[in-house]
Parts: C-alpha cells; sequence; structure tokens
C-alpha cells in the first residue's frame, strides 16, 4: 500500500490554482525528490499532506487515511518556516517530542546535537538561524516515522551542514519508510534519491526514478531539469 | 575509496563499474568482507537502494557473494577476478586502440610507441 | 493527550503568570507597610510619604496589570501557538484539535480562577490589616449558620436552596469565562480562515459575533421578563427569588449555549479552513 497517495487533488487560494488534479502515490523504502520552481506548489502538497491546509477538491491520503491525528503520528514533517517556541530550549523540545510521539528516538537527538555542537540548554531565542534550522532539522530526524516531508532541508545550510543532512537520511533509511525531499537545490541531492517528481503550475510533469532519466537523457537530473524548466 | 559520479550516466552503472574496478584492482580483496549497505551508501553518498542493485548484480556477475546472515563478501575466486580484469583491460585497449587509428597511427607503430614508451 | 497538552500550556504560561503573581505579593507587602506608614506619623519625612503613595499607584497598578496580562495571555497563546508560524509545531502534533482548544481553554480559565482568587486574597487581606480588624472579633460578629438559616426558612428559602444558588452561580462565572475565552478564539480563528487581512478580519468578526451573540440573548430576554412580569401578584421577596432564579438560570443557559456555538466555530476554522503562511 502507498504510504502517500493523491487522488484528483486539487488546491484553490481563491483565484489561483496552487495545485490542479494531482494524482500520485509513494511507497514505503523510496527516496523522492519533489522539484519544481518557486511557487510550482510543492510546498502547498507538503502542508496538505500534513493536514495544514484542507484539499478544495479530490483527496490525500497518508497510510490509507486522510491527514488526522493517525497520519500525524507516522509523518514527521520539517516545515519552511521557523516553527520553534523561543522561550524553549532543545532540551525541552526534546521533552515535548518524547511526550508526544511515540517513536521519538531521544538517544538519536542527543547524539545529533552533539554532533553538531549545539548547547541542549540554549534557548530558541538566542540561536542564530542556522542553529534553529539544524534544531529543528534533528527533531525531525530523529524520529522512526514512516514518512518524512521536508520542505527546503538544505535550503539556508553550509556545505558542511548539508552533507551530514544527506548522510543522516542515508543512514536513517528504512525500507518501511519514504522521505519526500522537497528542493530546487538538485545536484546536491540528486545521487540520495531513488525518483523525483517535476511539478510546475500545480501539476505533475513526471514522476520518474533518477537512474531511468540518466539512462534515456543521458543526463543528469539536475541537467535535465534545467532543460525542461528554461525560461 | 573515493567514489565519483559522472552525470550522463545512471548511478546505478557507475556503481557497479567501480566496484567491480576496486576488486580487480585489489583496493577490496578477495575475501574480503563488504560493509552493510547503509554504511556503504553513505560513504559514497548515493541512494541505498540505489547501491543494492549495483551489489545485486555483481553478484550475478559472481563478484560478490552473500552469505544469508554474515553479510557480503569479495568472491575469492581469482578466475572470475582475472577475467573480470581482462575484460576490463581489454575494453581499455580498445578504447586506447580507437584512439590511436583517429590519430592515423598503425598497429605496427602503435606498438613501437608503446615500447618507446616503456 | 489532553494531559500531555495541559502539561505543555502551563509551562508556557507559568512562566508569565508566576512571576507575574510573585510581583503581586511583593507589591501588597510593600504596600501594606506603606498604608502603615502614611497612617502613622512616624516620619514627616516628604520624600518618604512620597515614596509611600509611589508603592501604592503601583500596587494598584499591579492589581490592574495582573488583571490584563491573564487575559492578554489568553488570546496571544491561541493566536501565537496556534495561528501563526508555531501553529506549524501544534497542528502537525498527533492530537484533534479539540484537544489544541481544550487545552488553551482549561489553562485560561485556571489562570483567571487564580488571578481573581489572589487579588480578592490580597484585597480583602489588605483591608483587614489596615482596618485593624482583629480577626476573631470579625468570626463573632457574623452570624451563625443556624441563625442565616432560621432568617432564610422564614422567608422560605431551605439550605438545599442556598446549595444551589451557590452552584449554579459558580457554574455561570465558568462557563461564562468559557464562552468569554470561546469568543476570542473563534473570532481569531474564523479570521485566520483568510490569506489576507487576518487581524484586521479577527476584529470584524469579534464585533460580528458580539452582535449577533447579544441579538439572540436579548431576544430570548425579553420572553424571561415577561414570565417575570406574571408573579407580580406574588410577594416581593418571594418574587425577587422567583426572579433572580430564572435570571440565573436564563443567564447559564445562555452561556451554554453560546459556549457550544463559539466552540463549534472555532473548531470547525481550525479543522476546515486552517490557513497557516
Amino acid at each position: 500500500m502507498p504510504i502517500l497517495e493523491c487522488r484528483e487533488l486539487s488546491k484553490r487560494f481563491g483565484r489561483t490554482t496552487a495545485l490542479d488534479r494531482v494524482s500520485l502515490s509513494i511507497e514505503p523504502g523510496r527516496v523522492i525528490g519533489l522539484l519544481g520552481p518557486n511557487g510550482s506548489g510543492k510546498t502547498t502538497l507538503i502542508k496538505l499532506a500534513n493536514g495544514l491546509l484542507t484539499p478544495s477538491e479530490g483527496e490525500i491520503l497518508i497510510d490509507g487515511e486522510a491527514p488526522g491525528p493517525h497520519s500525524k503520528a507516522i509523518v514527521s514533517y520539517l516545515s519552511d518556516k521557523e516553527y520553534l517556541p523561543e522561550w524553549m530550549t532543545p532540551k525541552q523540545l526534546m521533552d515535548f517530542f518524547q511526550d508526544f510521539y511515540a517513536d521519538f528516538d531521544r538517544a538519536r537527538a542527543e547524539e545529533m546535537l552533539a554532533r553538531l555542537g549545539l548547547d541542549p540548554a540554549q534557548k530558541v531565542k538566542q540561536m542564530s538561524k542556522g542553529t534553529r534550522e539544524k534544531v529543528q532539522l534533528i527533531l525531525v530526524m530523529s524520529r522512526r516515522a514512516k514518512l518524512y516531508l521536508l520542505d527546503e532541508p538544505i535550503g539556508g545550510v553550509d556545505p558542511a551542514t548539508r552533507d551530514y543532512i544527506l548522510d543522516t537520511i542515508i543512514r536513517n533509511y528504512n525500507p518501511e519508510a519514504a522521505v519526500v525531499i522537497s528542493t530546487h537545490l538538485i545536484a546536491d541531492v540528486e545521487p540520495v534519491l531513488d525518483e523525483v517528481l517535476f511539478i510546475q503550475n500545480g501539476q505533475i510533469l513526471l514522476q520518474s526514478s533518477v537512474d531511468s532519466i540518466r539512462e534515456e537523457k543521458g543526463m543528469s537530473v539536475d541537467q535535465y531539469f534545467r532543460e525542461v524548466f528554461r525560461c | 575509496m573515493e567514489w565519483i559520479f559522472r552525470n550522463d550516466l545512471p548511478i546505478y552503472s557507475q556503481l557497479v563499474e567501480q566496484i567491480r574496478l576496486a576488486i580487480v584492482s585489489g583496493v577490496f580483496t578477495p575475501g574480503m568482507r563488504l560493509s552493510s549497505v547503509r554504511d556503504m551508501a553513505a560513504e559514497a553518498g548515493v541512494n541505498p537502494n540505489t547501491l543494492q542493485r549495483a551489489l545485486q548484480e555483481l553478484e550475478r556477475q559472481g563478484l560478490v557473494y552473500s552469505q544469508r546472515t554474515n553479510g557480503r563478501f569479495v568472491t575469492e575466486d581469482a578466475n572470475v577476478i582475472d577475467q573480470n580484469k581482462r575484460a576490463l583491460a581489454q575494453g581499455q585497449l580498445a578504447a586506447f586502440l580507437d584512439a590511436m587509428k583517429k590519430l592515423g597511427y598503425e598497429r605496427a607503430e602503435i606498438i613501437a610507441l608503446l615500447e618507446e614508451e616503456a | 493527550m489532553l494531559g500531555k497538552l495541559l502539561k505543555q500550556e502551563f509551562r508556557a504560561t507559568g512562566r508569565i503568570m508566576l512571576p507575574v503573581f510573585g510581583a503581586l505579593l511583593i507589591l501588597s507587602v510593600f504596600a501594606n507597610f506603606s498604608i502603615r506608614f502614611l497612617d502613622s506619623s512616624m516620619s514627616d519625612s516628604a520624600v518618604l510619604r512620597i515614596l509611600a503613595v509611589i508603592v501604592l499607584i503601583f500596587f494598584g497598578f499591579a492589581v490592574f496589570g495582573a488583571m490584563i496580562v491573564t487575559l492578554w495571555l489568553m488570546v496571544s497563546r491561541f493566536y501565537r501557538n496556534l495561528l501563526k508560524d508555531e501553529g506549524y509545531l501544534m497542528h502537525t502534533l498527533p492530537v484533534s484539535v479539540h484537544g489544541l482548544v481544550w487545552s488553551k481553554l482549561l489553562v485560561s480559565l485556571v489562570w483567571f480562577i487564580a488571578t481573581g482568587l489572589l487579588i480578592l486574597a490580597i484585597v480583602s487581606l489588605t483591608a483587614l490589616i489596615q482596618s485593624g480588624t482583629n480577626l476573631s472579633e470579625l468570626f463573632a460578629q457574623l452570624p451563625s449558620w443556624a441563625e442565616i438559616k432560621a432568617l432564610l426558612s422564614a422567608h422560605g428559602i431551605h439550605s438545599g436552596d442556598i446549595t444551589i444558588f451557590f452552584t449554579e452561580l459558580i457554574a455561570l462565572i465558568l462557563l461564562g469565562s468559557i464562552a468569554g475565552c470561546l469568543h476570542f478564539y473563534a473570532a481569531m480563528a474564523m479570521g485566520h480562515m483568510f490569506s489576507k487581512d487576518k487581524i484586521l478580519l479577527s476584529i470584524v468578526f469579534f464585533v460580528a459575533l458580539s452582535f449577533v451573540l447579544s441579538l439572540a440573548t436579548n431576544l430570548l430576554g425579553f420572553r424571561l421578563h415577561d414570565l417575570a412580569a406574571l408573579t407580580v401578584e406574588k410577594g416581593e421577596l418571594e418574587m425577587l427569588i422567583f426572579y433572580e432564579r430564572r435570571l440565573l438560570r436564563f443567564s447559564l443557559g445562555a452561556a451554554l449555549l453560546q459556549g457550544a456555538l463559539l466552540y463549534f466555530a472555532t473548531t470547525l476554522s481550525l479543522r476546515r479552513g486552517l490557513n497557516l503562511s
């Protein structure tokens, strides 16, 4: 059974259509790149999967169910926003995640904090933007979720952290879990992906494996993407 | 070992080739135990499923074998390694000869050049 | 899960409310000293007297301020935690919208009660201490429970009625506070269903809800007046009690109905119209 499935899914904001009859399905054990220019509908799709938006038409199913407490227990979401309460420390945030998510692996979170040299007692308020993003990422990747939805996880981080994030995604690999990474930095994530979804103007242009694009087109997904979305 | 990937070929086939090269050149010694798929994938920076498929292909070719509980090993069969080494050498030679022919060299001239170089 | 949400909510609000309570207590101690100082003619120093007056003014502000902070916290927790960026965290927890709303509601209610009781205690204690009343004398002067009962039963009121009256009164205070919170919540949740002018729309919804609710209450209320008018022929006190009881019951019903409607509006807006940006 697919872990994420969209059937004729549409989302409109007033008169603008953010997603236009999207149908797709994502199987467990896959690492998928959600690729598209800014404003193509990537974030809208991810927010719908998290129940942060409700579909205008069609449906979106996580593990066979519409988003709700069940899906939220198995989805680990990294937003493109900074959403951590400013008064909390990483230690308090770990307590919080442990309270609410049965799949939170605290030992792993603590190890990642130490590896990235972060202070568990520092308040979010006192952290730099980069540090906040790292803390968010650690919390999200420390869950043993069935579906990871990562919205621009490597957007603003330095190259060393970017490598660490990609390494974490690989080491975190679980045949029963799927990872969806939305990004515009394709070259960096390409080797880590099984499949890519090209999205433009709210429509899915292509769902294909990385190697079949390379095989058929004789070029990397990054190069092919530039060709498809040339402006 | 260092992993470098070209843009114009599938990552899967490049993994097969690079591991084959590592085995015939002795970087991966006969009978050596390979690290887990997860660790090897992390080291190479590639998707674990892609690496898994590459290893299965190498298994099919007889260059690696798996033991149900212990993991994967480089073959100890010297014949298989030699055959692969020879096949790779032939491939290199064919490419070399092709390039030399394009430069206008005849077979005898190429041999003479090679001896001079050595 | 509600328990865990409550725990988190108490943590988030306690770090503000507890210092406020602490400051209030400290200021009340100083205020007591100031009153005593001003009363006695221990010193004629103008500076010290001005200082004492300033302390008293601060105390007055603090009492008022504590109430404002409690109210502000109720609104801002809902707004910042559920409708702004922190909403990304809260709305992706494996909890229902009901859990989120109830945790905010119950914690606000607890702080309302705590603030109310604390201010009541401080003010009455200050008054008692400053008036120099001897507590045991005061209690001795109060009529005994038996005397009160006798007085009331002369007018046909039984002690059971008193229990009911106070139960209803407390229920009304609680329900009224809940409905009051929900009035803010519903307005904000509805205003934030839109992509633009969310705060302005929240205010518009607040006013609109006030209008609709008071209209509906008044329409129902007129009927109550009619009913009360019919009882004029009864005795004065009996009528007053009857009227009081009617009014209380009616207010209870109105608060319950308003609360239920506002709760429905809040949760529906959060479930179907959530539009974080």
